[in-house]
């Protein structure tokens, strides 16, 4: 990539940086993305940019950035570290497209940056989730020795979840996002070419079709290897242990979550019944009417103040979780490789020894043999820094999961507590009668 | 059991004569009296003479099927008969609030099978009591299988109420069903909210397990982990106190059937004094017949009159000095009922509105207590949720 003055990449299209709106500027972007309503076609082109998607599928009417997606633009992940970030990803915006061949969801994927490998400030560009897994082969592939972040999982069982529901792409986009951010993290992951083509890029499909003949790259010769290890160094094994009882945490976790809401969705339907029970006696009432409309209008309260606390942790709690053990699953695979490399080393060690043994005269360690070596240290350094980081941020990601569960109960209390206590003084207040009585 | 020593007391009452039970239930469709499709239960009544059995003889039982509102017409009959005697009371209409796995369902078979015990034992009672037991319609009741029964519940209705008692029976009939239903509901309500709670104690040990794995994690989750058990703990103690809602609501649930037996009573008085004007009424006009020799072509609640003219001067002279004493009488009694009609409305007015006033106070104040209950719920709440939340910041 070049430095200093900007340039348009040939492919692209680019526009030169005068014309590149920040994207906190919020209706700059929709201007610039969006074709006027009037148009009655579809436009490929707004001032020489070309909208289209890789596909040739035209750009549909995009809305201005929303306000939560302003807020993550300008939110910063809590860095233990304290390392001054020079790069900034989100993915938002999801819109559907159709198109004669198939339907399918794109993200906005927006970039921000002082980097000099790349060549602006600023990108923003159209991915779906083919893209993302791409990139991530991709990774897997060049970076071997790396802990890959995972993505959501690719297929979903068309009957049983609605693809293109709100809930379903809202929890995908918010995995897409973790998964660049945790990669934008990464001292050296960050900086892959395949990474910076995928945040900058207009057009992947040259490099998709290559991507889809090596797919079965690298990485998988290097978890089905066939050799045999002999000793693993104890911290190794310390993880690969630690993994699999985190793992099973994690799943009572998910289970007792689980349960959680199917018993407050069972509390939900007595509250449902219990309510309007008062309403009904309201009916028979004169004086306690009120007080006994107030008491069943703040059970209503209460109830949808419980959906909300239900649908938030089966919205923002369990889908997290739930990628936290596909997490677990890409370290496995990491130390599973790392484990491979060594045993490679150890295998092509012996062999080397016995070749030795025939030549007499030969002390030297061939150079095979040393670039084993060289490797099985490498990976294991590489591992060790990706553990830590991996510890840091799982640290970091369940205070912020655990944290939001915490926040979603309190809210729910609260929201129940100002019911109740507004309910109070309607309850004391004895209202003067309108009917004749023999009251004073 | 019919034999039961307890129940039978001295005399020759049915009891002694008859084997009674009550047998079987089963459901039946039928449509009621606003023509509307319903399900309903009947149970079936089986009685036996006692010295068939005795003899050594083992006759089927006489059987027949009644329902429930059949028993009520009954016990309703005997209240105003014989109103000095305390009437076995019938087992409860509706399922009461229930707890737990008891159903609130009137076609609930364990409800059901409550029932029939308890409809067994009012005609066991009642077949036992030496004044009762003596009665033909009783006797009618568990021997002929037809709906005569049914014509009884005409017979006893007050023409001329007072409007108030009549809506305050019937707002009695609304309180003892709205708290009742209350009361079963919020019995479920606190039976959810428990299992709310006490999952969350699972919490308390998978982060106590986790801590153990954790090194700058584990002290946050393990103290987080403290303060989930506390929180499923809490709830033992908060729905003990709201027992004592529940406890006022009941209250008021039995307070309704007091309610309700003022008003009864209310129709009672009504109905004796309706009776003792129309007897008077049906007297004087025999004595006007015997004067006048006239006969009326109609007859006057359920009494015929005879052809008279079979008769000397003399048998008519007596039976004419006869009325008029009985007349002299009946109107002494009407003078009676009617006083004791009024003051019985005077004064039962004015304790109902004593009761509505208490009821809308104690009322008030029980919602007032259940609110702030409930406020001190939340507050616990979000003071657990807050403490577990500084242990997870300190993770």
């Amino acid at each position: 990539m070049s430095a200093g003055t900007p340039k348009s990449l040939a492919s692209s299209g680019q526009k030169p940086i005068q014309e590149i709106c920040h994207p906190l500027g919020a209706e700059d972007t929709a201007s610039v993305l969006t074709p006027s309503p009037d148009v009655g076609n579809t436009i490929t082109s707004i001032g020489g940019k070309d909208l289209s998607l890789p596909n040739g599928t035209p750009v549909e009417t995009s809305s201005p950035a929303s306000s939560s997606s302003l807020l993550n633009r300008l939110q910063l992940d809590d860095d233990l570290d304290g390392e001054t970030r020079d790069l900034f990803v989100t993915v938002e915006d999801p819109k559907k497209h159709v198109s004669t061949m198939e339907t399918y969801i794109t993200y906005m994927v927006a970039t921000k940056t002082t980097r000099v490998e790349f060549d602006l400030p600023e990108y923003s560009v159209r991915r779906r989730y083919q893209d993302f897994d791409w990139l991530r082969t991709k990774l897997e592939d060049t970076q071997p020795t790396h802990l890959i972040p995972p993505l959501p999982e690719k297929f979903v069982m068309k009957g049983v979840v609605d693809r293109f529901s709100e809930e379903f792409v809202e929890t995908r986009r918010k995995a897409l996002d973790k998964f660049l951010k945790r990669v934008a993290d990464h001292p050296v992951l960050s900086f892959n070419e395949h990474f910076n083509a995928f945040l900058s890029a207009k057009d992947l499909n040259k490099r998709q079709g290559l991507a889809l003949l090596s797919k079965m790259g690298e990485s998988v010769k290097y978890v089905t290897g066939g050799y045999k290890l002999r000793g693993r160094p104890v911290e190794f094994s310390a993880m690969g242990d630690y993994l699999d009882m985190f793992t099973q945490k994690l799943g009572t976790i998910d289970r007792i979550a689980q349960r959680i809401i199917k018993e407050q969705s069972e509390y939900q339907v007595e509250l449902r019944e219990y309510g309007p029970v008062y309403t009904t006696w309201a009916l028979s009432e004169a004086e306690l009417q009120g007080p006994l409309e107030g008491v069943a209008s703040c059970m209503a309260n209460c109830s949808s103040a419980l959906d909300e606390l239900t649908q938030d942790m089966s919205e923002d709690f369990l889908p997290v979780l739930r990628e936290y053990v596909l997490y677990i699953e890409s370290m496995k695979i990491v130390l599973k490789k790392r484990d491979n490399i060594q045993a490679e080393y150890e295998a092509k060690l012996e062999a080397a020894a016995f070749r030795k043994e025939d030549r007499a005269s030969c002390t030297q360690v061939p150079t095979d043999v040393e670039k084993c070596h060289d490797r099985v240290e490498c990976c294991n350094a590489d591992l060790k820094s990706d553990w830590d980081r991996w510890q840091n941020n799982k640290r970091q990601d369940f205070r912020q999961l655990l944290t939001g569960m915490a926040d979603h109960n309190i809210q729910y209390y609260e929201k129940c507590l100002a019911a109740w206590e507004s309910v109070i003084p309607l309850l004391r207040d004895k209202q003067p009668q309108e009917t004749e009585t023999e009251e004073d | 059991g019919n034999c039961s020593n307890s129940m039978v007391e001295e005399g020759s009452t049915l009891l002694r004569r008859m084997e009674i039970s009550v047998a079987e239930a089963e459901k039946r469709t039928g449509k009621n009296t606003v023509n509307m499709q319903e399900i309903f239960t009947v149970y079936l009544i089986e009685t036996r003479p006692i010295d068939a059995i005795t003899e050594g003889h083992n006759p089927a039982p006489d059987s027949l099927w009644r329902r429930y509102s059949e028993f009520e017409i009954l016990r309703n009959y005997l209240l105003v008969t014989y109103p000095f005697i305390v009437v076995p009371p019938l087992p409860e209409k509706r399922a009461e609030f229930v707890w737990h796995k008891l159903s609130a369902d009137n076609m609930d078979p364990d409800f059901v099978e409550r029932r029939r015990v308890g409809l067994e034992n009012f005609l066991l009672r009642v077949a036992s009591h030496s004044v009762l037991s003596n009665d033909k319609i009783l006797y009618h009741f568990l021997t002929e299988a037809d709906s005569r029964i049914k014509a009884l519940s005409a017979t006893f209705r007050v023409k001329n109420p007072d409007k108030r008692f009549t809506e305050m029976k019937h707002y009695s009939d609304e309180l003892q069903s709205l708290t009742s239903q209350l009361l079963r509901v919020r019995a479920r309500v606190a039976d959810r909210l428990y299992g709310v709670y006490k999952v969350h104690g699972n919490y308390g040990r998978v982060f106590s397990e986790w801590s153990a794995l954790e090194k700058e994690m584990g002290d946050g989750l393990q103290s987080a982990g403290h303060h989930m058990d506390a929180y499923a703990a809490s709830v033992d103690d908060m729905l003990e106190e709201e027992e004592h809602y529940a406890d006022q609501l009941k209250e008021y649930l039995f307070y309704a059937e007091a309610l309700r037996a003022v008003c009864r009573k209310h129709e009672l008085t009504q109905y004796e004094l309706e009776t003792a004007s129309s007897d008077l009424i049906s007297k004087k006009q025999q004595r006007e017949e015997l004067a006048t020799g006239m006969v009326r072509t109609f007859s006057f609640k359920g009494m015929t009159n005879k052809l008279f003219g079979q008769e000397t001067p003399e048998q008519r002279e007596a039976k004419l000095s006869l009325l008029e004493e009985q007349i002299v009488q009946g109107e002494e009694t009407v003078t009676e009922k009617t006083v004791e009609c009024e003051e019985y409305v005077k004064g039962a007015w004015v304790d109902m509105q004593r009761f509505k006033e208490q009821k809308d106070r104690d009322l008030r104040e029980a919602l007032i207590g259940y609110a702030v209950m409930q406020i001190s719920m939340c507050k616990k709440g979000i003071q657990v949720w807050t403490n577990a939340k500084e242990c997870f910041h300190k993770m």
